[in-house]
Formats: C-alpha cells, structure tokens, sequence
C-alpha cells in the first residue's frame, strides 16, 4: 500500500496545501457555477435553506397574526388559504429536507475520512434543482397564485374542478422537480457512507451520525418516489384530463391520500434521523465519555427506518377503513415510540455516566430532550384511533406535529450549527447572545404550541382563517401570537449571533470541543479536498485515541499524498469492514449540472404555462446535457487521463468491475422500484376499492405481441450478461458489435410496444383504467429508451477506447438497468395483460 | 444453495424486511378480502379472514424468534465486527418478531370488515 503513518516521512504542509489545492481548489467568479465540491455545495444547501427557512416563519407569523384576534380581517380567507399552506410546504420541503441534507453533504465526507461525495456532479445538480424548483414554487406567492389545498394537497380539493388556477401545478411541478435533489443526495449519500470510509473504518466503527444518514438517505429513495408519482398522476389529471382521482371515472381521491402518506409519514424520520445523529454526536462530547450502548443505537436506528414506514394510515383514520386495519396501523404507531424511547434512554444514561458541560449546544439538545419527548407522548396518544377521530384536523394536530418536528429537528440542528461553527468559521459565537437566542426560542415555542393543545382539545379546527368570540378560543390564540413573536425574536437573536460572530467572535482553537470525530481534523475552515492524507481508522473515537491526527494528515503522513497524477481521488473500500479495494477518482468541476437543471426549470415553467412543444423541447436538451456529462467518465480524458497509481497501491475504480457507479446505480433502481410498486399499488388499489371502477372484458393490450416485445427485452439482456461475462474475464472480443446489437434489440422492443400502445387505443382522459394503463405503458417505453441509449452510447465508447477489457467498468452498470427493465416489463404484462384475462374483466 | 451467514450484514435488514411483507399482506388482504368478500357482521371476530391472519401472524413471528434465537447464538461464538453484526440483528430479528404478534393481535377479537 502507499504511505502509512509509520512510513512515510512528514512533508511541508503548505506545499502539499498548494499542490492538493491546484487539483482541488475551487474557481472564482462566473467560474463557481461549475463547482462539484461537497463543502461548497453543503454550504450552499444550507444557506438557501435557512432562506427558505425565513420565507416560512414570515408566512407562521402572518397566520398567527391573523388568528391573534377573533372576526380579524388582516388576510382574506384566499390570501390565509395560501399563506398556510406555502407555510408547510416552505418549512417540510424547502427549509427542513435541503437543510439537514445539506448538513449532511457537507458533514460525511469529512466524518469518515473521504475528500468528497463519491457523486459531486449529482451533488451540483441537486442543489441546482433545489434552488430552481424553490424559487418556482416561492414565486407563486408573489403572483398571488400560491398553492391553497394545504400543504398535503388533498384531491379533489387540488384537482382541477376545485383549484383551476395554476396554484396546485405550482406545488406538483415545484415539489417534484425539489425531490430531484433529494433524490440525488439521497443516491449518493448511500453509495459515499457504504464504500468511500476511510481505511479500516468498519461497519462497527462508523460514527453513528452516518448511521442516521445512511438511514435518512435510505428512506428518502424508497419514501420519496411514491409522492413523486402522486404528483405526476395529479398534474397529469389537472393539465390532459386523466382521471387517476375522479370517482365517476373509475379513480379515487383516497388513492392520493395513500401515496402522500406513503410519503409523508417517513418524511417526519427523514426529518428526525439525521437531528437525532446530532443529538447522539454531541452528548458523548459534551458528556465526555463514548455514548453508551452504541449497538442499541444501531438497532434503533434501523428500526425507525422501517417501521416509520408502516404508519401511514394513521393520518387517515377518519376515512372509512375497516376497523381491524386501523387496529393495526394504531398498534404499528405505537411500536415507533421503543426505538426513540431506546434513544432517549441512551442519552439520558451517556450524560449521567458522563460529566456533561453546559455549552451553548448542549442548551439546544437539552430543549429538545423536553420537546421533543412531549411531542413523542401526544403522538402515543394520536396513535389511539378513538383520540385520532376526537381531534382530528384540530389545532391539537397542529401542535403535536409542532412538537415533533420544531424539538425534533429544529432544536437538535440549532445545537449542530453553533457546535459545528467554529469548523467553518474558525471563531466562536457569543454564549451570552446564544442563550438569549436559546431562551427566548424554547419560551416562545412553548407558549405558541403548549396552549395550542388546549385551543385543539376546545375543539378550534386548523385551516379556518377566522373565528368568533363565541367559541372561547380567543385568549388562547392571543397568547399562541404572543409566544410565535417571541420565538421569531429567539430566532433573530441566534441568525443575530451567527452573523456577527464571523467578525467579532473570538478566534477557535484546534479541535474547540475536545470532539472524538474524524472532522475536527481537517482546517478550520475546511479546506476542498479534507485531508492532505486519509488517515486510517481503528476505533470509533479516532481524535480521543490519537489526538495528533490533525499534524499528521496535513504533513501527508497517511495514505493518498501524491497528486502530481492530477486526479480527484479518495479511498474505495468494502462496506463492511472498511479494507480498501480501490482508488475512487473523481470528476472536476463542470457546467452540465448547472445546464441541465436550467433545462429541467424551463421544462417546469412550460408546463406551467402551458406550452407544451417549448417543454418537449427542453426536456430533449436537458436528456442531450445529462448524456454528454456521462459520457465524461471512467476512462474518457478528462476523468482520467492514465490508470497509473503508486506502486503497491490498489487499481482505479474505473479499471475494475466493482466501482461505487454499480452502488450508485442500484440504489437509483431502488428508488425507481419504489416508483414503480407504488404505480402498481395505485393499479391494484383502483381495481380493488374504487367504486367506478370499470375493467373492459378483454385487456386492450395485444398479449402476443408485448411477449414479442419482452421477448426483445429478454435477449438483449441475455447478451448484455454475456458481454459483462466476458469483461470479468478481461475478454473484449466482439464487445462493440454485441452492443450495437444489444441496442438494437432495446429497439425491437420500443418499436413492438409503440404497436402495442397505438393499437390499444386507450382512452386515457375518460377512464381510470385507461389512464393508468397508459402511464404504465410510458413507464416502460422510458425505461426501454434509456437502456437502448445507454447501450448505443457504450458502443461508441469502445470505438474511443472508453470501454475495454483494461476499463470493463461501465457496461456492468448498464446491465443493471437492463435487468431491472426485464423484470419490471414483465411484472407489468402480467399485471396488466394477463391477470385481467383470469379475472374475466370483473371489477 | 449456501446458507447466509448469520454474520452477514443482510440481517440486519432481513428482519424487518420480512416484518414488512408481512405487514403488506395483512392489510392488503384484508382489504381485498373485504372488497371481494365480506362476512355477515353477526359472525364477528371468528371469520376464516380472521384465522387466516392469525395464522399468518403466528408463523411469521416464529420464524423471525428463531432467527433471533439462531443469530444470539452466532454472536455468543463470534469475536470483534462479526458479534456487532450478529447481536444487532438479534436484537432486530426479536423486536420484528414482538412487532408482528403486538400488530397482530387485533384479529383475536375485531371483526374484519366492520
């Protein structure tokens, strides 16, 4: 292996500085469009989202000013519709999302010892997408066009009929192109925690905030995509008239319900995960001891991931489902309670074992402990299905989910800022103002949402822009108002705080905490590429265990220091237990993000308005934009322009058939699978339950030729196997012409399905039936077009000498879209060419 | 076909993966049971809807308790990462496991379809 700490001998760190920055460092000026590095982007992720953040607490108090006083007319009842929800909307998917994946773009790489996110140009393009999507959907507020269903957009009241303006289209088409980003950070965050730790950082051994991310990223590509397909069923209903939600058409509005939930409910983990690894990362530092029970931690985590997902009915109990299911999801709620419960008990033992110092972050984590434990409790008892009929769409709701997600997220993430300050600042903020920020915070907060329980259990319903005095609800909203200014003035305090410690904050020193992690060990502030050196790992405590680490990685005395060879590169090792298999190198800075998106917010903004050839066109450009970034990888010359490494160092990733591409690629088809269940829920779900639901006598789908079809599939992901056989034995004889014609089978299989589609003659906009048969349908024929494509492009990469037996790479990853296509093609002829037929079209 | 090593990472997931599908089934077929067909209400909570989830119910939390048991057992003889592995699955495959029966017991005594 290369240079190891008891090896190698220690270099002049400003000179490895200068060198590492020349191959690091980011551009200035116009230039800074094109960064891809993580702490930029982090940065940016967070900044924005602390806009946003704004944007949202202006609208809370303009709600709260509203409702301070009863038979207020300070907002017409349109202008309130519209405040409250961008209010929810704003905070859940434009401030708490972006921000916590913000924090964890930045965070990870450097907890576990890597220069980078193992995708930075996805890194850019979800920041892109996330700016450009808020910007769209936080304009409609100006134009007085903002989105007034509430923030979960119940159909029908966000279907055409009740909502015709553009203020649903702005939410469906701003949030989906949003969750891109997440998606993207979702993808990579995985694919960086699982293979990029530095050397021997074991499974056992990961600090446990990478758990909760992992976790977090995890949920985000399975819990995402069924609102992603919400979304496009809804705008697709509101702009062409297919009837996915209308009763007399065969739809039904409870199937919206289901997929947001799906959604929505692990949204409240993804949410709270990522606050809990603050929570869990600050107390054994400010304890000064490890955390105790670091495997209950583990469990607990892994727990909430899944069963988070198990819930959703619950915000639905008012709707009709039989009782025996409702038993089941209110039992499934309460069993989420034992993995927080393990957590709160691991923290409350780690500071009573330790000796906890009072630091401004602590104060915030303490705040949380109690609010969030409230809230913990009154959804115990929402969990209850005669309590959850009792106070339902009350302003009870109102604060419990307050609680959950203010103690739950906000608290834990005002500790993580002023404790992670001084890293990207180099200073210290004020204690004196902090506490201020912290006091008036956590008092006002309690006295807005405390008494909100009260006004809920006297009955006041949520969403009602006034009152009257009648009903004895208003010293309780007065008071509620009262405590929203004095939270706002807490928040002023703290941003108050955060901006003048930049200039007047004392200088930090080293390591300010006495933290145990990987990233008190790069620069303060950090600098692009982490480390000078990747230093290896042996505990879960690395800067307790060898408090010189910060010397010895920025005088290169680990692994990694040489970079005359030019590249971007960083460790990839095995998930498990942290040996290292190869060197990952990554791409530099590039426009194609940045165009992309651009095209992507055009394709929004036309569909917006309606002019649908503008869209079509742009979204060709931003297809041309995302191929021409892929097509600059693994062997091209910009990505890599030798395979040369130190002797005794493992090969470049894009040299063997086991580069983190293949992790990425297969959790982007989990996020994808995820979609596509979810579409065949909605299929099943309509057959099953919807009231109009009308199935012809004989399937419109011409069974012979979609197995024709499938059977072009079948082939050409049998050749395709066969190739990738061949590279694993380092053989590429015939490689080119295989994937010319593996394509051209992809090809085969468009054509037949196109016959398939034409011939059907589905009348997507009168029934439901036809319409989810259609989307089904394109479903496929994307899907069937993108492996033809990737195929093709591979080919031609052979001809430049990308691809070859010496980078076997990339045809592997290919493959995997290939059989994903195969099993999702046939999943959907049985579903929907042959399970009718048995059932003789009875509904 | 060579069996997973009760070290293996996979269990860590295995569990509540298995917890899920069986969570998927009990409420999708009971609501396709009570779409296609619905028993009298006057038969109460002894339906074959009923049994047949009871069934399913007890199975699934006896195969996830012997996993639990299988992968305490593992990480009793196991060193270092491997006990990690083996003693947090454990403790998954048992909470998965008390999961299933506390979702579960509803079907002793509420009528399906009501």
């Amino acid at each position: 292996m290369s240079e190891t700490a008891q090896t190698a001998t220690p270099r002049d760190p400003q000179r490895l500085h200068e060198d590492m920055h020349e191959v690091w460092g980011n551009p200035r000026g116009l230039k800074a469009l094109t960064i891809v590095n993580h702490t930029t982007l982090g940065l940016r992720f967070m900044v924005t989202g602390m806009v946003f953040f704004l944007i949202g607490g202006i609208l809370a108090m303009l709600v709260r000013t509203q409702l301070a006083f009863p038979d207020q007319e300070f907002m017409a009842p349109e202008i309130y519709n519209q405040v409250f929800t961008m209010h929810g909307t704003v905070m859940m998917f434009l401030f708490a999302i972006p921000m916590l994946e913000g924090l964890a773009i930045y965070m990870i790489p450097k907890m576990i010892g890597a220069r980078d996110l193992v995708c930075p140009r996805l890194t850019s393009l979800g920041y892109w997408c996330y700016l450009f999507g808020g910007i769209i959907l936080t304009s409609s507020l100006f134009l007085e066009m903002a989105p007034d269903s509430g923030w979960f957009m119940y159909t029908p009241l966000s279907s055409g009929e009740f909502s015709p303006g553009p203020g649903s289209d702005f939410w469906l088409l701003g949030i989906t192109f949003v969750e891109i980003s997440a998606l993207s950070a979702g993808v990579e965050l995985v694919v960086s925690i699982l293979r990029t730790r530095t050397r021997g950082m074991s499974l056992d051994k990961m600090p446990l905030f990478a758990w909760y991310i992992l976790a977090m990223a995890l949920m985000i590509v399975v819990g995402f995509p069924p609102l992603i397909l919400a979304s496009i069923m809804l705008e697709l209903e509101r702009a062409v008239g297919m009837p996915f939600f209308e009763v007399a058409a065969g739809g039904d509005p409870i199937l919206w319900q289901h997929l947001f939930w799906l959604f929505g409910h692990p949204e409240v983990y993804i949410i709270f995960l990522p606050a809990a690894g603050i929570v869990s990362t600050l107390i054994p530092v400010f304890a000064g001891r490890p955390i105790v029970g670091y495997r209950w931690v583990v469990l607990a985590i892994i727990v909430t991931g899944f069963i988070s997902f198990g819930l959703w009915v619950h915000h639905m109990f008012t709707v009709g489902i039989p009782q025996l299911a409702q038993a089941f999801f209110s039992a499934a709620s309460m069993l989420v309670a034992v993995p927080t419960a393990i957590q709160v008990f691991v923290w409350l033992a780690t500071l009573w074992l330790g000796r906890p110092v009072m630091k401004l972050p602590m104060l915030w984590i303490l705040g949380f402990l109690i609010i969030f434990v409230c809230g913990g409790l009154t959804g115990v008892m929402l969990a209850l299905v005669p309590f959850n009929w009792q106070v339902h769409d009350t302003h009870f709701v109102v604060a419990h989910m307050h609680y959950v997600l203010v103690g739950g997220m906000l608290f834990p993430l005002m500790a993580g800022l002023y404790y992670w300050l001084p890293l990207y600042s180099g200073r210290m903020p004020s204690e004196r103002l902090g506490r201020w920020g912290f006091w008036l915070t956590f008092l006002g907060f309690n006295a807005t949402f405390l008494i909100m329980h009260w006004t809920g259990l006297l009955g006041m319903p949520r969403r009602i822009y006034t009152y009257e005095t009648v009903m004895g609800w208003d010293i309780f909203n007065l008071l509620s108002s009262i405590g929203g200014f004095v939270m706002s003035a807490g928040i002023a305090m703290v941003l108050l705080d955060i901006a003048l410690h930049f200039r007047f904050g004392r200088p930090a020193p080293q390591n300010p905490w006495n933290a145990d992690t990987l990233e008190w060990t790069t620069s303060m502030p950090p600098s692009a590429y982490n480390f000078a050196s990747l230093p290896r790992v042996d505990s879960r405590h690395p800067l307790w265990d060898d408090p010189e680490l910060p010397r010895t990685i920025a005088e290169g005395q680990h692994d990694l220091a040489v970079i005359d060879h030019g590249r971007r590169e960083l460790w990839g090792s095995d998930p498990l237990t942290g040996k290292v298999r190869e060197i990952v190198h990554l791409p530099g800075n590039s426009w194609w993000p940045l165009f992309a998106s651009l095209a992507l917010a055009v394709v929004c903004v036309c569909l917006l308005v309606r002019l649908y050839p503008l869209a079509g066109l742009a979204t060709l450009a931003a297809v041309g934009f995302l191929l021409r970034w892929s097509w600059e990888n693994g062997a091209h010359p910009r990505a890599a322009p030798d395979a040369q490494v130190q002797p005794g160092d493992p090969p470049l990733h894009s040299r063997t058939m086991d580069g983190p591409g293949l992790w990425a690629m297969s959790i982007a088809l989990l996020a994808n699978g995820s979609f596509f269940l979810s579409y065949l829920f909605g299929w099943f779900y309509l057959w099953t339950v919807s009231p109009e639901w009308r199935m012809p006598d004989a399937s419109p789908l011409s069974l012979p030729l979609m197995i024709l079809a499938g059977a072009a599939l079948t082939a050409g992901t049998l050749w395709l196997e066969k190739l990738v056989r061949g590279l694993r034995r380092q053989d590429d004889s015939g490689l080119a012409p295989g994937l010319f014609a593996v394509s051209a089978l992809g090809g085969v299989q468009l054509v037949l399905l196109g016959v398939v589609t034409w011939q059907a003659g589905l009348a997507a906009t009168e029934t439901a039936h036809d319409a989810v048969l259609m989307l089904g349908l394109v479903y496929v024929l994307l899907h069937g077009a993108l492996g033809a494509i990737l195929t093709l492009l591979q080919g031609l990469r052979v001809g430049y000498g990308y691809v070859s037996a010496t980078a076997p790479f990339e045809p592997a990853v290919v493959a995997r879209l290939w059989r994903y296509n195969l099993v999702v093609f046939w999943v959907v002829v049985f579903a929907m060419a042959v399970m009718p037929i048995w059932w003789g079209g009875g509904a | 076909m060579r069996r997973l090593a009760l070290t293996h990472p996979l269990h860590l997931v295995i569990g509540l993966t298995l917890w899920s599908l069986w969570f998927v089934t009990i409420y999708g077929g009971l609501s396709v049971a009570c779409a296609v067909a619905p028993p009298a209400p006057e038969q109460g909570a002894l339906t074959t809807i009923n049994v047949a989830l009871g069934l399913l119910t007890a199975a699934t939390a006896a195969l996830l308790g012997w996993l639990a048991w299988a992968c305490l057992q593992a990480a009793r003889d196991k060193p270092g990462r491997s006990r990690f592995v083996a003693a947090v699955s454990a403790g998954l495959y048992l909470y998965s496991a008390v999961a299933t029966l506390f979702v579960g017991i509803p079907v002793i005594g509420v009528p399906p379809c009501l």
